[in-house]
C-alpha cells in the first residue's frame, strides 16, 4: 500500500509536466522529419 | 521566511484537480500562439507610440517631489537598520524583517507593473549618492564626472550578483530574517552602491549596477508608464520591454530572478526534503556544524534551481536557433531574454500573492511599533503606539484558499501570454522571413508551456 501510495504521488507531480514533454517531443519529431525530408 | 511564505489554509473546493489547471494553461497558450500567428504578422509592440504628459512630468520631476521621494526613502532605511539592530529580535515583531521582505521586496513589484518605475524616485542609495553629489559640485563650483566609465563587460553581473546575494539571505541563512542580519545586510548593501556610485556615477550605477533599481526597473517595463528624454508618457503595457537592450549578465539576473522564487518553492517539495537531509549530513561528515551544514545545502538548492532555469531558457533559445536566420545563441539569448520578465514577474506575483496579502498587513502594526517591544515591558525600553495600529491584528479573511488558486493561475497564466505575446513581436523584428519567425517561436512556446508548468507544481507544493 505504501509503494502505491508514492506511486500516486509522483504520479501525480509528473501529470504536471506533461504537457511540456509532450510539446518537447512533438517539437523534436518534427525537427527531424524536416531534417530527414530535407 | 519560508514557513510565511506560502497560502495559510488548504485548497478542497477545487472544481477539477490543481495538475489540469497545467493542462489547461498549456493548451491557452497553445491557442494564443496560434492566435498570435495569424493574427499578428508584423512587430507592434516596438513601433508603440509614446503619449507624453508634460503636466505630470513637471509634478514628478520638481525639485519639492523628488527631495520628498529621497527623504522618505531615506528614512525608511534609516528605520529598518535602526529597528533591526536596537529592536526586539523576534522576526515577526520588528519592522525590519517585514518590510523588506515583504513591502519592499515583494509589494515593490505590484507596485512597478501598476505605475512604472517609483523605486528610482524612493531608491535610498540613490538619493543620498545625489545629495553628495551635489554638495560636491557647489562646493568645486565646477562638475563632478565619475572617476571610472562603466565597463561594459561589467553590464548587469553586479546587479545579478545583488539579487542572488539578497535571495541568499532570504533563502539559504538560517537566520536570514532575524533583525539584526536585515540590519547588517542593509548595511553591508549601502556600502557596496556607495562604492559603485562613487566610481562610475550616481546614474550610470544605479542603472545599472543596483541589483534591486535593476531589478525593480525591469519589472517596470510591463507597466504603461514609461520616460523618454526625462518626460513622463504612456505605452502600451509589455512595449517597454520590447525596446529594452540587455547588457552582458542580463540573462543570468533574469535566471536569478526565477531560479530564487523555483526554489523557495520546490523547498517545500518532497523532491527536496527527501534530499535535503542526506546533503546535509554528508556537509556534516566532513566537519561543519549542522547550522552549516544546512546553509550550505540550501546555497546549493538555491544555485541548481537558477541552473535550471537557465539552463531550460537556453535549450529553447538553442532549439530557436536550429531553425535558422543565422543567429548566434548569444544573440538568439539577449533578444528573447525581456520575454522572461513577465515570466518572472508571473512567479513572483503567483508564489507570493498570499503572503504579501497576509503578512503585509502586519506593516500597519510594526508602523506603530518598529522596535517590536511589548506595550509594558518590565525587563526594559516599553513598546510604541505611533499611528494607534499596534493592537491590530492579520485578517486572514481578505481572500479564501479558492479565490487566492484562482488568482495565482491567473498571474501564471497571464504573465506567460505576456511573454508568448513579447518572444513572438522580437522575432518578428529581427527574423527577415516571417515563417521562420513562427517556426523559431515554437521553441520559446516550449520555453513557456514549460515554465507554466513548474510554476503550477510549485504553487501546488505549497501546503499540500
Amino acid at each position: 500500500m505504501i509503494l502505491l501510495a508514492h506511486a500516486g504521488h509522483w504520479l501525480v507531480n509528473a501529470a504536471y509536466f506533461v504537457p511540456v514533454v509532450g510539446f518537447l517531443g512533438w517539437l523534436g519529431w518534427t525537427e527531424l522529419r524536416n531534417r530527414r525530408s530535407g | 521566511m519560508i514557513e510565511i511564505a506560502h497560502g495559510i489554509v488548504g485548497r478542497s473546493d477545487l472544481p477539477i484537480p490543481e495538475w489540469l489547471f497545467g493542462w489547461a494553461a498549456a493548451v491557452v497558450l497553445v491557442v494564443s500562439f496560434v492566435a498570435l500567428a495569424v493574427l499578428w504578422p508584423e512587430p507592434k509592440l516596438s513601433r508603440a507610440s509614446f503619449r507624453p504628459l508634460p503636466g505630470l512630468t513637471r509634478v514628478l520631476h520638481s525639485r519639492p517631489v523628488d527631495l520628498l521621494c529621497g527623504l522618505v526613502g531615506v528614512f525608511l532605511l534609516v528605520v529598518t537598520v535602526y529597528s533591526g539592530f536596537e529592536g526586539s529580535q523576534t522576526s515577526t515583531a520588528n519592522f525590519a524583517p517585514t518590510f523588506v521582505y515583504v513591502i519592499f521586496w515583494l509589494g515593490l513589484v505590484g507596485l512597478s507593473v501598476l505605475f512604472g518605475n517609483v523605486f528610482k524616485a524612493f531608491n535610498p542609495w540613490r538619493a543620498c549618492g545625489r545629495a553628495v553629489s551635489w554638495i560636491a559640485r557647489t562646493a568645486a563650483r565646477a562638475p563632478m564626472p565619475a572617476p571610472l566609465s562603466y565597463p561594459e563587460r561589467l553590464g548587469h553581473w553586479p546587479a545579478a550578483a545583488g539579487i542572488f546575494l539578497f535571495a541568499a539571505l532570504e533563502l539559504a541563512v538560517s537566520d536570514g530574517d532575524a533583525p539584526r542580519t536585515v540590519a547588517i545586510a542593509a548595511l553591508v548593501y549601502s556600502v557596496g552602491q556607495f562604492v559603485g556610485m562613487a566610481l562610475y556615477g550616481v546614474e550610470e550605477w544605479s542603472d545599472r549596477g543596483d541589483g534591486f533599481s535593476v531589478y525593480f526597473a525591469l519589472f517596470a517595463r510591463i507597466s504603461p508608464w514609461s520616460t523618454r528624454d526625462g518626460v513622463v508618457g504612456l505605452r502600451p503595457p509589455l512595449a517597454s520591454l520590447a525596446d529594452f537592450r540587455p547588457l552582458a549578465g542580463t540573462v543570468p539576473l533574469l535566471a536569478v530572478m526565477i531560479g530564487s522564487v523555483t526554489f523557495d518553492g520546490a523547498a517545500e517539495a518532497p523532491i527536496w526534503t527527501g534530499i535535503a537531509p542526506d546533503i546535509s549530513d554528508f556537509f556534516q561528515s566532513i566537519g561543519l556544524s549542522p547550522e552549516k551544514a544546512l546553509e550550505l545545502t540550501f546555497l546549493i538548492g538555491l544555485i541548481a534551481a537558477i541552473a535550471i532555469v537557465y539552463g531550460f531558457y537556453m535549450l529553447g533559445v538553442r532549439g530557436a536557433q536550429s531553425v535558422g536566420g543565422g543567429f548566434s545563441t548569444g544573440e538568439l539569448s539577449r533578444a528573447f531574454i525581456a520575454s522572461l520578465v513577465p515570466i518572472a514577474f508571473a512567479y513572483v506575483a503567483a508564489h507570493y500573492f498570499t503572503l504579501l496579502l497576509y503578512q503585509g498587513q502586519a506593516i500597519l502594526t510594526l508602523s506603530s511599533n518598529p522596535f517590536g517591544f511589548l506595550a509594558s515591558n518590565p525587563l526594559g525600553e516599553a513598546g510604541t503606539d505611533i499611528f494607534g495600529t499596534a493592537d491590530r491584528s492579520i485578517d486572514y479573511g481578505v481572500i479564501g484558499a479558492t479565490s487566492a488558486w484562482y488568482w495565482m493561475v491567473g498571474f501564471v497564466v497571464l504573465g506567460h501570454v505576456a511573454a508568448l505575446t513579447l518572444a513572438h513581436d522580437k522575432a518578428l523584428t529581427i527574423y527577415s522571413d516571417v515563417k521562420l519567425a513562427v517556426r523559431s517561436q515554437y521553441w520559446m512556446l516550449a520555453v513557456m508551456v514549460g515554465f507554466t508548468s513548474l510554476a503550477l507544481w510549485l504553487l501546488s507544493q505549497a501546503n499540500q
